[in-house]
């Protein structure tokens, strides 16, 4: 006897045998001393089943099994606490202060990483002549670190005293 | 709140009842009644009276006792009846039980046998018959609410109908020697 077959078996005896099926599993009971012995095996474990389930009590009184589920309901019942609004202040110190935090990191940042020169920290290049009157300019960049000297030949006072005199030499 | 204090009253050791017949252990069936009457309380606007209260309440417990042994077995090797289910049933082998073993017993003996035998099943088992014997289940409903298929429902009927005559058997000879 296959599986499927004792399963039919099982089925027939809880009334879920499809209704085609019926006479068929039920012929084959009547020729087969086997599936008949299942059969019967199956039903007497019904049947010992049926309503002899033990009979057992909820071993706490009462009050006391009560008791337990009320405070459990009401436990659950209570509503949960709004969250509270906040004011404006607290909402203005709470973005405040980390925003003003940083900031001061940046700007401490700029001041740090800025270029200095002998001239102080907000020189970045300046010109200059070096000596009156010579024609020489001197470019100082602080934060290139470059330093340029342009000297205009001749010197334009000196082309201004030739121009007097009416000669080059 | 007094009113569904009476229904508790009323109908607690029904409740307790299947609790303990599922899990097999009297303080987690306590625990798992209490929290179905809780349960009970939150989904009353729920309750339709499409079957009676009682057995409204008991598909609760049911439910909340099959969530607890699944995450039992997930903490727990498999039973041996378990594992011979999924490795190819020695149902198919066992040898038919011709003499009806609670034969002639008294009522209370009889109870005190088959609570014994269902003791040594696993929870699949168990609940398997418990579903459909006690609480009158059809194979389909049985399906859905322990969440496996029918055909797996009509095997593990099947193997808990054959090893519970077994061991109905053994418990008659061993009395009889």
């Amino acid at each position: 006897m296959d599986y499927n077959a004792q399963l039919k078996l099982q089925a027939l005896l809880d009334g879920e045998l499809p209704e085609a099926e019926v006479s068929e599993v039920t012929n084959w009971v009547a020729r087969d001393r086997e599936a008949a012995a299942l059969l019967e095996e199956l039903r007497n474990t019904r049947g010992a089943l049926a309503g002899f389930e033990a009979e057992v009590r909820l071993p706490e009184s009462r009050e006391f099994f009560w008791s337990k589920v009320e405070r459990e309901i009401q436990r659950l019942e209570v509503p949960a606490p709004k969250p509270v609004r906040e004011s404006y202040l607290a909402l203005f110190r709470r973005f405040l202060v980390p925003a003003s935090a940083v900031a001061a990191v940046l700007v401490a940042g700029l001041m740090l990483t800025r270029p200095t020169g002998p001239y102080g920290r907000t020189a970045v290049a300046s010109i200059e002549t070096a000596l009156a009157g010579s024609g020489a300019f001197t470019y100082r960049d602080y934060s290139a670190g470059t330093t340029l000297v342009w000297l205009s030949y001749p010197a334009d006072t000196e082309v201004a005293e030739n121009d007097e005199m009416g000669t080059i030499e | 709140m007094a009113a569904f204090e009476e229904l508790v009253a009323r109908h607690r050791d029904r409740i307790y009842a299947r609790a303990y017949s599922m899990m097999r252990n009297e303080e987690e069936a306590v625990d798992l009644s209490q929290e179905a009457w809780v349960k009970g309380w939150q989904r009353l606007a729920q309750f339709q009276g499409e079957s009676s209260f009682g057995t409204w309440m008991t598909r609760i417990v049911i439910n909340l006792c099959l969530d607890q042994l699944r995450k039992h077995k997930r903490h727990r090797a498999e039973s041996i009846e378990a594992m011979s289910e999924e490795s190819g049933g020695v149902e198919r082998q066992m040898p038919v039980v011709t003499v009806n073993p609670t034969a002639g017993l008294e009522q209370g003996e009889l109870r005190q046998r088959i609570d014994q035998a269902l003791g040594q099943l696993s929870y699949e088992h168990r609940t398997s018959l418990v579903l459909h014997e006690f609480e009158d289940m059809e194979y389909k409903e049985i399906a859905r609410t322990m969440g496996c298929s029918i055909g797996t429902v009509m095997s593990r009927l099947f193997y808990a109908r054959r090893k519970l005559a077994v061991l109905l058997a053994d418990l008659k000879n061993r009395d009889s020697v």
